[in-house]
Formats: C-alpha cells, sequence, structure tokens
C-alpha cells in the first residue's frame, strides 16, 4: 500500500521540474533558432561594418554594392530574405561609382535549368531561394547589357565568366571590389577599363532612382 | 587466567595486524619506486637511442607521369576543380593555381588572376598538390600500374565516395575521370634485372592512349 502511494504521489511531484525543464529547453532552442551562435560567421558579417546611408538606403534592395550578399542573406543570418546567389555589376575594373542598371545576369545550372535576372539602379540583383529552388552548383554565369533596357534590346556588351562558380553565392567573395591581385580578379565589370567605359557617355543612374526611371523587371526573353 | 590469555590473543593481533599493515605501504612503496625507475629507464633508453635527425633522409615516393599531366590532365583539373571558390584557395590541402583561379605569388612575375595564362611553374604546383595529397598511397597506387584509382582521395572526394563539401565533381562514366583514370594508369615502374623495381625512364614511357587523350581534350571544355 506505502509503494503504491508512493508510485502514484511522485508523477505529481515531479511535474513542476518537468515543466520548468521543458521550458528551459524551449528557451534555449529558440534562442539558438534567432541568433546565430557561430563566431567564424558572426565575424564575418561583423567585418562588413555599418550601413553608409549617405550611399544608398540602408536594410533596402540597394544596399551594400559590392559587399557579400549571401553572407548575412544565408541560413545562418542575419538578414531574413535567403539568396542563392547575388552580387553588384560595375561597368569598369576600378571605379566603385560606376554601377550598371538593367543589366541581364543570365545564369546556367548544373541541370542545364536558364534563368535570368536584372540589376536594379545600384547595379545590385540576387536571387531568392524561391526564384530559383531548384538552383545547382556549378554554375556558368553571363551577364549583357542592352543599348536601352526596355526599349532598345540591342546589345550594348556582354561578359561571361571565365570559370564556373563551384558553389559560393556570393559573388563578391570572389570578386573583391578595389582588389585585383593572385587571389581576386577584382569586381564584375563589363568594361576592362574605366576610360572605355567614360568613352562612350553611358549615363549613370541615381539611387534610389528619380521618378522616370524604367527600371526593367524582366529580361527579353522572359518579356516575349 | 582467562583475562590473561585474552590480553595476549588480542596484543598478538594487533601485532599481526601491524605487520601487514607494514607490508602493504612497503609494497605500495615498491611498486611506486619500480613505476618511477621503469618510467626513467623507458625515458632512458629511447631518448638516448633514438637516431638524430638525418637531412639526407626521405621516403621515395613513385610519381605518376608528370609529362602526361601537364599536356593533358591539368586543364580538366584547373578548369572543374581549381575555380576561386573551390580549391583555388590557399586553404586548401589540394592547392589549384591556374589562369581564371588562384595565381602563384610572384612578386616579379605579377600574376592576376584572370589575366596572364596559366605558367609552367603553376602547372607543377597543380602537379605536386595532387601527389602530395597522399603520397604513400598515390606510391602503391603507381607501383600496381593504377589497379584501384578509387582508393585515391583525390578520387574518392570526386566521386563522392568521401565527403566532399564542393559535392560531386566527377562521375565514374564522365570523359574527366576517364581522363584522370588513364593518367594513373600510365606504367612508372618495372621489374629491374636484380630483382628489384626501377622507375622507368621518361623516353620509355608509354603515351597516353588516343581515346583518353580524346577524353582529356573533352573534360577541358566541361564546367
Amino acid at each position: 500500500m506505502q509503494l503504491d502511494a508512493n508510485r502514484t504521489a511522485e508523477p505529481t511531484s515531479r511535474w513542476p521540474t518537468r515543466l520548468l525543464g521543458g521550458a528551459v529547453v524551449l528557451a534555449i532552442a529558440s534562442v539558438g533558432s534567432s541568433c546565430n551562435l557561430d563566431p567564424v560567421h558572426n565575424s564575418a558579417v561583423n567585418s562588413l561594418g555599418p550601413e553608409d546611408p549617405e550611399f544608398y538606403p540602408p536594410e533596402s534592395e540597394y544596399h551594400r554594392p559590392g559587399e557579400p550578399c549571401a553572407l548575412c542573406h544565408s541560413k545562418k543570418g542575419p538578414a531574413k530574405s535567403k539568396f542563392v546567389l547575388a552580387g553588384t555589376i560595375f561597368w569598369g575594373p576600378d571605379d566603385y561609382n560606376a554601377r550598371v542598371d538593367n543589366a541581364y545576369v543570365r545564369i546556367l545550372d548544373a541541370n542545364k535549368t536558364k534563368k535570368c535576372f536584372v540589376t536594379n539602379c545600384n547595379g545590385n540583383f540576387f536571387v531568392r531561394e524561391e526564384d530559383f529552388s531548384t538552383l545547382t552548383f556549378p554554375l556558368l554565369v553571363s551577364v549583357e547589357r542592352t543599348v536601352e533596357p526596355g526599349k532598345n534590346e540591342e546589345t550594348l556588351v556582354i561578359r561571361r565568366m571565365a570559370s564556373h562558380i563551384g558553389r559560393e553565392a556570393s559573388c563578391a567573395i570572389c570578386h573583391i571590389q578595389g582588389l585585383r591581385d593572385f587571389a581576386s580578379p577584382g569586381q564584375i565589370r563589363l568594361f576592362d577599363s574605366d576610360q572605355e567605359f567614360r568613352d562612350r557617355n553611358i549615363p549613370l543612374v541615381d539611387c534610389p532612382p528619380p521618378e522616370d526611371f524604367v527600371q526593367v523587371t524582366q529580361c527579353p526573353e522572359d518579356r516575349f | 587466567m582467562s583475562g590473561g590469555s585474552v590480553l595476549s590473543c588480542s596484543g598478538r593481533g594487533e601485532a599481526a595486524s601491524r605487520r601487514r599493515r607494514r607490508a602493504r605501504w612497503l609494497a605500495v612503496l615498491a611498486s611506486i619506486a619500480g613505476l618511477v625507475g621503469g618510467g626513467t629507464l623507458l625515458t632512458g633508453t629511447t631518448t638516448s637511442c633514438a637516431s638524430p635527425p638525418d637531412s639526407q633522409r626521405y621516403t621515395e615516393i613513385i610519381m605518376p607521369d608528370f609529362p602526361t599531366y601537364r599536356d593533358h590532365v591539368d586543364a580538366y583539373l584547373q578548369r572543374r576543380c581549381g575555380t576561386l571558390d573551390c580549391h583555388g584557395q590557399p586553404g586548401r590541402a589540394y592547392r589549384i593555381y591556374g589562369f581564371t583561379g588562384f595565381r602563384l605569388y610572384n612578386v616579379d612575375a605579377g600574376l592576376v588572376s584572370g589575366q596572364q595564362p596559366t605558367i609552367p611553374e603553376e602547372v607543377l604546383a597543380n602537379y605536386q598538390a595532387a601527389v602530395a595529397l597522399e603520397p604513400e598511397e598515390m606510391s602503391r597506387l603507381m607501383a600496381t600500374q593504377g589497379a584501384e584509382p578509387n582508393k585515391l582521395l583525390l578520387l574518392r572526394k570526386a566521386l563522392r565516395i568521401e565527403r566532399h563539401k564542393g559535392g560531386p565533381a566527377m562521375a565514374e562514366d564522365d570523359p574527366g575521370y576517364r581522363c584522370v583514370v588513364a593518367w594513373l594508369r600510365i606504367r612508372v615502374v618495372r621489374p629491374a634485372p636484380d630483382g628489384e623495381w626501377e622507375i622507368i625512364p621518361q623516353e620509355d614511357r608509354e603515351k597516353l592512349p588516343i581515346s583518353a587523350q580524346q577524353d582529356c581534350e573533352r573534360a577541358k571544355s566541361f564546367p
């Protein structure tokens, strides 16, 4: 009888402890999922430094041109949206302020699936996970800028990557802005010299763009 | 009388237990001394008998054929594995240099990624990286004329027999794999007249079969 009484009494006395334990586990799990505990990733994110509101609206689609987008826009965060590929296209090899608007970035993945994305006024393009969920590395990539995107789709300049992309989602990890050396080919560019770009008198667009700016949202092959 | 006998009995018992305790202590002390002495002896003998470092001593590695690698294989491996986001990085054990990827650092040459063509020193460094990945395993493979090439980490990783961060990079039915395997099957050792083995001189070595050369050519253009 005593034994039975003990058996029935034990679970009821442990309930508060178990509840508390469960709450602690849940709290730890929620903290773990909301903030990243990877010191290497956190250090890489912190090394990007603060946003620069003088040059772009912070935390917008125009922000941080030339920086490794998928560092934050990844499963590890801290950005909410996840990119499978993203980068910035420049006109020349050195000028950071000359970025290509409405450039067509064409991707061919390992499954031979083709998709095309368009850069915004700050030269940024990004491929969200939901935009290309089947994307499989390695990728072949080309960039084209037409004479007047949306109106005159005659090719002005086109560049293809000499190699493929093995597995990196951020263009800027290899295409380091302002650095051309033994480990980086420099920023992604349509012309090999800034002078060549200037000679063509191609107008640069402010960003955020003026009201009369035409932002093309689809590449010609997706439109027609 | 009976009280006296009890006393003498207990006195004898105490003396016996004291003797036992002393004996136990002695045994413990003796074993500690034995351990310390033995350890000292062992350390002394091992350190005094260790041979001094010999700068002339090395392990001979049987290397696969370099000219074949240079002329047929390197371009494929450069293109397939040597991008800047994969093995074209300084932190990789199997590090690959080349025109579109990582460049051999040389102040005089000033090589920049994507600008100057691949230089012979880079091809040599790529060959050395492939061999140095598992030198002993490579020697065994060369001694058996490339009988089981998938034992090499170079191929185990690429075929994803072993975990590979970059995913599968080759398949057994693709021309790149056939190109690499054909290179590894070129005979580089033969029995010597004295019953030992000797390295086959470069001029006596067989060439890469035509079909394998075609595989290598096709593989060069594969992303």
